[in-house]
């Protein structure tokens, strides 16, 4: 008799395994890398949109996150996602750019959307295949935008401290210099000085406070912080010394007062958009994505940010301008340094 | 004068915890334990002081927040080192290899500890400085010591001249200072005349803890908004302060001010106009402090005032 009960569980308990393996299916995945799905980041970004697309159309979507960080691991996670039935993975960070190099050739069947990078080995050698896509953003319109919103708000002594000197930093600060430009021609003012410096690391140290301590000393009203834990060491320094910050990537308001503004990248909307066009069938398989303000790929967040009189207005006409390309932006591709971009009224001072 | 007034503001964020923890290191080092764990312990004390400010700020805010920050920072830098203290000690292990063990173990527990402890599961454990004192009531209206030392400053400031001058009269004018020398010179002879060489040993590595625990809170406060599991290596920058005033307190103080100031001036020159003319690479300040190192123990190295046996497991049966 108690076998009888014994193997009958047993069964049971198979049955149920069984039956759960069949329903946990899902259609959309996440793998996280460094960061958590609430990381107030890239993460939580990509997370965002996924959730946004599939609660609109039905679809069933889940995240892994892997154990640690490196390329085999993150391996593991997609073929745990692919075991799982994902048909599309989305996987936001550069960090990200070798895994799925790899597994686009894995998993033919098995669509990837990365986000800020492109697929590419161990020795930068760029493959992207007709399952696979690359979105970066056109950073330099973000710090466009931010840069002429602080002219425009009646700030004349800028700074910019940007982290490593990687493509997406420099992109920001050219744009940052190329918006306070156009901003003060408009504005007819003679002169707009711009510290311009990069820490060489992506970490919150006294170095960089005492820098931005300096500047701020020094009369510089806004620093614009942009390498992730940098603009914490600015922001430090802004609450010492009563100056002000602009944040990036994400909305940084939250993390202190003095945040005025940040120059954002649309993460959700870029997902939302690469979802739309798989579900569509027609998936950008092969392509790289640089997205813009003509894709809502970046921009400000006007309901948080600070500004005295740089109104909705002002932002929606130069955004329409960057949208339609009347406005046309050197990247880091166009200029060696900042001082190449040829700006005249803002007087861009490098510091080593 | 504005910019002499800053730059002695600023020096003091780099150089009262370089001194605090190399003072602390001198503790340990003079009662005959190299403590290399120093960036561990001052990450872990940072770790846990700067998650207890988090999780109260809602309940304080200022100085009276800091100064229970400041004991839990202490407190856990000091049960740290005990691991230090035991491999180092009880088990005669290489102290070198035990304090690295430490050094690396530090920033995953923060990290880990972090993640599992906050509701939102990232590293980056936020605080609102709300500790900064514009100026000190009274003493920051005297003509030029008032901007010096008493405006744009901390508490932990005057704690770091307090644990100082502690320090100083610890170890010279106490039957304990005494002890503590003796066993960093010669356990064995203090062994003979009846000092228990672990007991002090112990007690020199935990004052080590504490004060190491103590810097990592003093050293992340002004210079950011989150703690990140990281010092920025400047435990190990203590310890070349450590050496370069030659584990004698005053020298500690002063080599942390020379240190200080150098890398004060190599990150804030371009914010003082004198210095940006000048037209001298931030590069330069910046290996000043590590050349001077270099060449104050090339001169002193033949009469170095290393305790003779930091290091030196010290064995009863070895007499």
């Amino acid at each position: 008799m108690k076998k009888g009960i014994a193997v009958l569980l047993a069964l049971a308990l198979t049955l149920c395994m069984g039956l759960s393996a069949v329903a946990e299916t899902y259609d959309i995945a996440l793998i996280t890398d460094i960061g958590t799905i609430d990381d107030k980041s890239f993460n939580q970004g990509a997370w965002e949109g996924i959730k946004e697309y599939a609660e609109a159309n039905g679809k069933t979507y889940n995240y892994y996150q892997p154990s640690a960080q490196g390329t085999e691991i993150y391996l593991d996670s997609i073929e745990q996602a692919v075991n799982d039935g994902a048909k599309v993975i989305v996987t936001p960070g550069y960090l990200f750019e070798e895994p799925i190099f790899i597994a686009q050739d894995m998993y033919p069947d098995v669509s990837f959307i990365l986000i800020d990078g492109n697929p590419h080995d161990a020795n930068y050698n760029y493959r992207t295949e007709k399952n696979a896509v690359g979105i970066i953003y056109a950073e330099e319109q973000a710090g466009y935008l931010a840069g002429y919103a602080m002219v425009k708000d009646g700030y004349t002594k800028l700074g910019f401290m940007g982290g490593m000197q990687v493509p997406a930093v420099i992109r920001f600060g050219y744009g940052f210099v190329q918006g306070a430009e156009a901003a003060a021609a408009e504005l007819g003012i003679s002169e707009i000085t711009m510290n311009y410096h990069y820490t060489g690391n992506f970490a919150a140290t006294p170095e960089a406070q005492s820098l931005a301590a300096s500047w701020y000393n020094d009369g510089v009203e806004v620093i614009f912080g942009c390498g992730g834990p940098v603009g914490n060491s600015v922001m430090a320094a802004a609450e010492a010394a009563g100056g002000k910050v602009i944040g990036v990537d994400v909305d940084q308001s939250s993390e202190s007062e003095t945040v005025i503004t940040s120059a954002m990248k649309g993460l959700s909307a870029s997902v939302v958009k690469a979802l739309t066009a798989y579900y569509e069938g027609n998936f950008p398989g092969g392509e790289s994505w640089n997205l813009g303000a003509a894709d809502k790929g970046v921009g400000l967040p006007m309901e948080t940010s600070k500004f005295n009189t740089f109104s909705q207005e002002d932002y929606d006409s130069v955004y329409a301008k960057l949208a339609d390309g009347s406005i046309q932006l050197k990247n880091d591709a166009d200029a060696e340094t900042a001082t190449d971009l040829g700006t005249t009224i803002v007087k861009v001072t490098i510091v080593e | 004068m504005n910019t002499i007034y800053f730059l002695v503001q600023q020096m003091m964020f780099f150089s009262i915890p370089l001194m605090v923890v190399a003072l602390g290191g001198m503790f340990s080092e003079r009662s005959g334990v190299v403590n290399i764990a120093l960036e561990g312990i001052m990450v872990m004390g940072a770790f846990c002081s700067i998650f207890f400010i988090n999780r109260m700020e809602g309940v304080m805010q200022g100085q009276a927040l800091l100064l229970l920050a400041i004991l839990i920072a202490a407190g856990s830098g000091m049960l740290f080192s005990l691991l230090h203290a035991y491999a180092a000690i009880n088990l005669q292990a290489d102290q070198t290899i035990s304090g690295t063990a430490l050094n690396m173990a530090a920033p995953a527990i923060a990290i880990y500890a972090a993640r599992m402890l906050q509701d939102n599961g990232v590293q980056q454990v936020q605080f609102v400085n709300t500790f900064r004192i514009e100026k000190v009531p009274f003493l920051g209206d005297i003509p030029v010591l008032g901007p010096l030392f008493f405006q744009n400053t901390y508490i932990t400031t005057y704690l770091g001249f307090a644990i100082l001058i502690v320090s100083a009269f610890l170890l010279y004018k106490t039957k304990f200072g005494l002890r503590l020398r003796a066993c960093g010179e010669h356990p064995q002879a203090a062994d003979s005349v009846g000092v228990n060489v672990y007991k002090i040993r112990y007690a020199g590595v935990m004052i080590s803890g504490a004060l190491a625990g103590l810097g990592g809170l003093i050293f992340v406060v002004p210079t950011s908004t989150n703690f990140n599991a990281t010092v920025s290596g400047y435990g190990f920058l203590a310890l070349a302060v450590l050496i370069f005033g030659q584990w004698k307190p005053l020298r500690i103080l002063f080599a942390a001010f020379f240190f200080g100031l150098m890398k004060t001036i190599a990150s804030a020159y371009s914010g003082i106009p004198l210095l940006m003319r000048l037209g001298i690479p931030s590069d330069i300040y910046k290996m000043i402090p590590f050349i001077a190192t270099l060449v104050v123990l090339a001169f002193s190295s033949k009469s170095s005032q290393a305790p003779r046996a930091s290091g030196v497991p010290y064995d009863k049966g070895s007499r």
